[in-house]
C-alpha cells in the first residue's frame, strides 16, 4: 500500500497544475497579509479605542444571552464573551489587534476554504484523470486489487490536503509576523468559571483541525462524483457549486427538520466555538455523527462503482 | 516448443444488456507459442482481452492462468501476465523511466536492475528519461513493450499492437515477439485485423465470429497441394482433366485441381497432346486472408481491411 501512495504522490507532484496550486496559496496568503499590511498603514485610523469595543462586545454578548432561541452551545460561547469583556475591562487586559502575528494565526483557518478548493481539484481528478488519459487499463492490469488502487488515491487526496492546511498555517504565521510582528495583548479563555490566559496556539490549531472538517468532506465528495462519473470537470464543478450553495440551502431550510440531517448543517464544526449557529439545538456529537454516515455513503458509493466496473474505453 | 498450458479460458460468458457478446469460449494457449486472434470487427476480440487480464468481469465462465483463477484468487492469476491493450497509454507528463518505476512498484520483486535490463532491451537508454509526451508512437510502442516485460511474464497478451506503427516498426516488433517467445518459453496472445500480420507471427490462429470460437489453426499445416490451371478452349481443357481422374474447380478463369506436383509435367503433355493451349499453370496456395473470408463469410473484414 506504501508504495501506491508513493505512485500517486509521484504523479500527483509530477504535474504542473499541482505546482501552480501550491504557489498560488502562498501567494494569496502572501497578497492577504500585503493589503492587510497597506490598509493599515494608508487608512488614517480612527481609533475606537479598545475598551470601547469590549464594551460593545459585552453589550451584544448580554443582548444575545436574552434571546430564548440560542442553543446550548451558543450559551457557553456568549457567556464566555461576557465574562472575558468584563474581565479585560476589570484588568486592563488589551485584546490583540488584528494586524499582529496573534490575531492572524487565530484567524487562519477561515483560509483554509482554499485548501478546500484546491483539495477538490485534486479529488475529483485523481481517478476521473485515469480514465480520461486511458492510463487506466495500465493501472488495473496489474496484480493489485482495485480497492487498494482507490484507496492509496484517497489517501493521497487526504495527504494533499493536510499538506495544503499545513502550508497554509505557516504562511499565515510567517507573513504576519514579517509584516506585523508579535503584538501586545492577551490571550484569554472562558474556562466555564473563571477566565483564564490560554494558549493561542493551541486555540488556532483546534479551529483549524475543526474546519478540515469541511475539506475532508467536500473533498470526499469530489472523490466520489470523480470515480462515479469519470469526469473530472463535472465532479469539480459540482463539488464548488455545493461548497458555495449548499451552506445557503441550511437557511432555506431552516425550518424543516430535515435540515438536521443536511450534510452543510453539520460541515463547519468551528460553529460551535464561533456562536455563529443557523441550526442552534445541533450538538458536537451529533455533526460528528452525520458527517461519518455521509462520509461513509460516500465511500461506499466509490468503492461499489470502481470495483465493478467494467473498463471498455 | 513445449506443451504446457499456461492459459485455461472455460466455457466463458459475457452479457452486457441483453446481448451476449461472447458465447461459451473454450481456448487454452501453451508456452513458447504465439496464438493470434482473429475476427472481424465487433466479434468480441476485444472483450475476450479485457476479461483475461480483468479489465471486465466474465458474467460466466472463468480463465486460469498459471492454474489460478482470475475470479477467486485476481492477484495470483496476473502475477505473472505482461499486458498491451491498444495503445499503451503512459503518463505523459512523467519521464518514461518513473513511468517504469511507477508500474514497476505493482509488482513484486521487480528490482531497478530488471528496469534498466529492460530499457536495454527495447533500446530506450538514450531517451528514457524524457517525457512520454515528446515520444513518437513508435517509442511509446517500445516503451509499452517494456512496462509488459518489467515482471517476467509467462504470458505476454497484446491488443492489437501494432496499430499506427510503421512497415519497419511492425517488423521490428514481430522479430521481438518472436524473440522473447522462443527464449523465454513466454505464451502470446495477440488480437489483431492484419491477416497478413498474424499470419506471419503466429503459429497457431484462433477466429472469433459473433462471439464464438469458430476454429483453432495452426499456421503453415500442410496444406492440400493445388493448382490453378489455364487453358484455352477451357471446356476442352476440362474434359481432358476430367478424364485423367481430376476433380476439376472452376476458378477465375481457368480450374483447380487437387494434385501432388510429380502428376503435373504429365498432365501438361495430355493437355498440349489434346491440342488446348495452355496460359498459366501454377501453384494455387489459399491465403489466410482466403481461409478467413471463407470461414467467416466474408462482409465485415473488408472494412478491417482497409483501416
Amino acid at each position: 500500500m506504501l508504495k501506491l501512495i508513493q505512485n500517486e504522490w509521484m504523479k500527483l507532484w509530477s504535474k504542473k497544475a499541482t505546482w501552480i496550486m501550491a504557489i498560488l496559496l502562498i501567494v494569496i496568503l502572501l497578497a492577504n497579509a500585503g493589503i492587510t499590511k497597506w490598509i493599515e498603514s494608508t487608512a488614517p485610523a480612527p481609533e475606537i479605542e479598545w475598551q470601547e469595543m469590549e464594551m460593545m462586545n459585552l453589550a451584544s454578548a448580554e443582548d444575545q444571552l436574552q434571546n430564548p432561541d440560542i442553543g446550548p452551545a451558543q450559551q457557553d460561547y456568549y457567556e464566555g464573551q461576557a465574562a472575558i469583556a468584563e474581565y479585560r475591562l476589570a484588568n486592563d487586559a488589551a485584546p490583540f489587534k488584528v494586524e499582529s502575528l496573534q490575531q492572524q494565526v487565530l484567524d487562519s483557518h477561515m483560509m483554509l476554504s482554499l485548501v478546500t478548493l484546491f483539495t477538490v481539484i485534486v479529488g475529483a481528478g485523481i481517478v476521473a484523470s485515469e480514465f480520461s488519459q486511458g492510463t487506466i487499463k495500465m493501472l488495473l492490469t496489474r496484480p493489485v486489487k482495485r480497492w487498494k488502487i482507490l484507496t492509496s488515491k484517497y489517501i493521497t487526496t487526504m495527504l494533499f490536503a493536510l499538506l495544503f492546511a499545513i502550508l497554509t498555517f505557516v504562511s499565515i504565521a510567517l507573513f504576519s509576523w514579517i509584516f506585523f510582528g508579535v503584538g501586545d495583548g492577551a490571550f484569554l479563555v472562558w474556562n466555564g468559571s473563571e477566565v483564564v490566559e490560554g494558549s493561542y496556539w493551541a486555540e488556532a490549531l483546534k479551529l483549524s483541525v475543526l474546519s478540515l472538517a469541511s475539506t475532508w468532506m467536500i473533498g470526499t465528495f469530489a472523490f466520489m462524483l470523480g470515480t462515479v462519473f469519470r469526469s473530472s470537470s463535472l465532479a469539480i464543478g459540482v463539488s464548488i457549486f455545493l461548497m458555495f450553495v449548499g451552506v445557503q440551502l441550511v437557511f432555506l431550510l431552516q425550518r424543516f427538520e430535515i435540515v438536521k440531517y443536511y450534510l452543510f448543517t453539520h460541515t463547519d464544526l468551528t460553529q460551535f466555538y464561533t456562536g455563529f449557529m443557523p441550526i442552534p439545538d445541533i450538538t458536537m456529537a451529533m455533526s460528528l455523527i452525520v458527517l461519518t454516515v455521509y462520509f461513509l455513503v460516500f465511500m461506499v458509493i466509490s468503492y461499489w462503482t470502481f470495483s465493478k466496473r467494467d473498463v471498455t474505453a | 516448443m513445449s506443451n504446457e498450458k499456461i492459459v485455461e479460458i472455460r466455457k466463458l460468458s459475457k452479457t452486457i444488456g441483453k446481448k451476449q457478446i461472447i458465447k461459451n469460449l473454450n481456448l487454452d494457449l501453451h508456452k513458447g507459442e504465439i496464438t493470434g486472434f482473429l475476427g472481424p470487427n465487433g466479434a468480441g476480440k476485444t472483450t475476450t482481452i479485457r476479461m483475461m487480464v480483468g479489465l471486465m468481469k466474465p458474467t460466466q465462465g472463468d480463465i486460469l492462468i498459471g492454474g489460478k483463477s482470475i475470479r477467486t484468487d485476481f492477484e495470483g492469476s496476473i502475477e505473472k501476465v505482461g499486458v498491451i491493450v491498444e495503445n499503451p497509454e503512459m503518463y505523459k507528463f512523467m519521464s518514461g523511466y518513473k513511468n517504469l518505476v511507477h508500474f514497476a512498484r505493482m509488482h513484486k520483486g521487480v528490482t531497478k536492475a530488471r528496469i534498466d535490463e529492460v530499457i536495454q532491451q527495447v533500446g530506450m537508454q538514450n531517451r528514457i528519461k524524457e517525457k512520454v509526451g515528446s515520444y513518437s508512437l513508435g517509442m511509446r510502442q517500445r516503451l509499452g513493450l517494456a512496462q509488459a516485460l518489467l515482471n517476467n511474464p509467462e504470458f505476454l497478451i497484446l491488443d492489437e499492437p501494432t496499430n499506427g506503427l510503421d512497415p519497419a516498426g511492425i517488423r521490428e516488433f514481430r522479430m521481438y515477439l518472436r524473440k522473447v517467445a522462443r527464449e523465454n518459453d513466454v505464451a502470446i496472445f495477440v488480437s489483431s485485423h492484419l491477416l497478413s500480420e498474424i499470419e506471419l507471427l503466429c503459429d497457431r490462429i484462433a477466429i472469433i465470429q459473433n462471439g464464438e470460437l469458430i476454429d483453432i489453426k495452426n499456421v503453415n499445416e500442410h496444406q492440400q497441394s493445388r493448382y490453378y490451371i489455364e487453358a484455352k478452349p477451357a471446356d476442352q481443357a476440362k474434359q481432358v482433366l476430367e478424364e485423367i481422374g481430376f476433380t476439376v474447380h472452376p476458378h477465375e478463369n481457368g480450374y483447380l485441381i487437387d494434385t501432388e506436383p510429380e502428376h503435373i509435367p504429365g498432365a501438361i503433355k495430355l493437355l498440349t497432346a489434346a491440342g488446348v493451349d495452355l496460359y498459366a499453370v501454377q501453384p494455387h496456395r489459399t491465403t489466410l486472408e482466403d481461409q478467413f473470408l471463407e470461414m467467416t463469410g466474408g462482409g465485415e473484414i473488408a472494412q478491417a481491411h482497409t483501416k
